[in-house]
Order: structure tokens, then C-alpha cells, then sequence
């Protein structure tokens, strides 16, 4: 069994190496797809992610919320992106109350790895930022971060990507 | 090309300086002939859907400088979001053809890609 988790600010890469890591590992490939299709940009998002996969093997499994319950059918390579979508949907309510996404985020990413056997996780970097932000927002961004430290404890190994270039904060590069 | 990438203040620019590029030789956020320009990022955020425009004429640059602008929560402004994304998919580009990528941290380079001559 293996996890890698991936983090790194917009845009530095993080998705395509994360598919690049995949091709290395065993199949089947599932690519768990948390991001709900919210409005045309998260749908032109989605789009340009589906082409960057194409011809790359990915069964794709949309799952927006509760992956504990997820079942997977066969044991491979498990590609989750991302976890800053995952707990902001098991944080939030429609109507904007919120409470711990922690337990409900860890316990999911358990119940996938243990189930594929190998899975790279996709993060995001939200805690280098300022504070003037209303308090849900700040209490996510807290969340957050003790999640990916969670994480990092389950992984064996963590890279940052920075312009697309792996940097590893735990563990050995892969490629 | 040397590309130094990291956050405001982080000492980009003094480093530059520490392989020998005065301040005469940097250009604000603009292409003209000098051989290091910084404040790339802004040029990107004037019009991020062009910023592919931009990566031919930086590589001929001796030296990008670029805040690193990505982190942090992802704004509420659509146009912030692509301006994020457009540097970010650049510096990305950029990296790939750049001889040395040195990443500035509390004014502390590190040599991320390549060597420094």
C-alpha cells in the first residue's frame, strides 16, 4: 500500500504530475473526482482536466462528499482530487452553516487507500494568506490545514510543486 | 534563463543582484531589451488570457523574475482566479525550458532545477 500527497498553489502543475505518478502504478486507475460542477468556470475546469486524462486509463468516479462509503471495484491506483473541493463540501451547507469536515475527510481518504492499495492526493495550499476573511472562510482554512497535516502523517512521501517541479518535503521522489 | 520564482519580499531581486545584474539592467514588468525582468506576474494579471503570449519573449530573457501568487485562498474575483492560473500554467512553461529555476524562501535561494554557473 502507498499514498503520496501532492500540494502546491494554482496552477503550478499539480494535476498533471499527479496523472504522471499514476501511469507509474498499478491498474485499474480511478480518478475520484470531488469538485461538484458548480457554474460554467468549475465546468470549463472539469473539462480541461477530462481532456488532460484522456487516453490516460482513468475510470472516473464523481464523489463529491462521503468517500467512506465509497466502494471501489477493483484494487489498482486511486487518483483523489481534490481535497480543498472534499472538505469544503463535507464542511458547508447550502445555506452556509458548517461544521468539522475533519473526521469525515481522514476516514474517507482510509476507506480509498485501503480499498485501491495506492493513491495520490491532491491538496492545495490555502494557508499562506491573510486572516480578513469572514469566519467560515477562516475556519476552513483552518480545517484545512490540520488536514493536509493529517495527511502528510498517512503519506509516504509529500511533494510541493513548483512551476511543475516536484519538491519533496517527505519521503523519496518517485520520478 | 534563470528563473527565480517566490512571494513578495522574498529577495528575488537581490538575489539577481548576487549573480551580477544591477538595478539598470531590470525591467518593471515590461519587455524591452534589458536582460533580467521582474514583476512578471503583473504583465500576466493585466490580461491573463494572453499570458501565452508572453512566454516566447521571456525566454530570451537572461533572467524571469516571478512572484510566486498562487497559495492562499482561491478569491471570489473571477478575474484573480484566472490571473492566479495564468502565472502559475507560465511559470510552469517557463520552468520546463529554464536552464536553473531557484525558488526564493526568506530571502534563501534554492536551486530547484538545474545548476547555477
Amino acid at each position: 500500500m502507498s499514498m503520496i500527497l501532492l500540494t502546491g498553489g494554482s496552477g503550478c502543475g499539480k494535476s498533471f504530475y499527479a496523472e504522471s505518478l499514476c501511469l507509474k502504478l498499478p491498474m485499474p486507475r480511478y480518478y475520484i473526482a470531488a469538485m461538484r460542477p458548480y457554474g460554467e468556470e468549475s465546468r470549463q475546469k472539469i473539462e480541461k482536466h477530462r481532456r488532460m486524462r484522456l487516453g490516460k486509463g482513468f475510470e472516473t468516479v464523481e464523489r463529491y462528499t462521503d468517500l467512506s462509503s465509497l466502494k471501489l471495484p477493483a484494487r489498482g491506483t486511486a487518483l483523489l482530487e481534490c481535497i480543498c473541493n472534499l472538505t469544503a463540501n463535507e464542511m458547508f451547507d447550502e445555506t452556509g452553516n458548517y461544521s468539522d469536515p475533519f473526521d469525515p475527510v481522514i476516514r474517507g481518504v482510509e476507506t480509498v487507500l485501503h480499498q485501491c492499495g495506492h493513491l495520490i492526493v491532491v491538496t492545495n495550499d490555502v494557508g499562506n494568506d491573510g486572516y480578513l476573511y469572514d469566519e467560515g472562510t477562516n475556519a476552513y482554512i483552518a480545517a484545512l490545514g490540520r488536514i493536509n497535516a493529517a495527511l502528510a502523517r498517512m503519506a509516504d512521501a509529500v511533494y510541493e510543486l513548483v512551476c511543475g517541479i516536484p519538491i519533496p518535503e517527505k519521503g523519496a521522489l518517485l520520478i | 534563463m534563470i528563473l527565480i520564482v517566490g512571494g513578495e519580499g522574498s529577495g528575488k531581486r537581490t538575489f539577481a543582484k548576487s549573480l551580477g545584474y544591477r538595478e539598470e539592467d531590470m525591467a518593471d514588468g515590461c519587455l524591452d531589451d534589458r536582460p533580467v525582468i521582474f514583476h512578471t506576474e503583473r504583465m500576466v494579471f493585466q490580461a491573463p488570457e494572453r499570458a501565452g503570449l508572453l512566454y516566447e519573449d521571456l525566454l530570451k530573457k537572461e533572467v524571469v523574475i516571478c512572484n510566486e501568487v498562487g497559495s492562499g485562498v482561491i478569491p471570489m474575483e473571477q478575474r484573480e482566479r484566472q490571473g492566479r492560473e495564468a502565472v502559475g500554467r507560465l511559470c510552469v512553461q517557463l520552468a520546463a525550458r529554464a536552464d536553473a529555476v531557484v525558488r526564493m524562501v526568506c530571502g534563501i535561494p534554492s536551486v530547484i532545477k538545474g545548476k547555477l554557473s
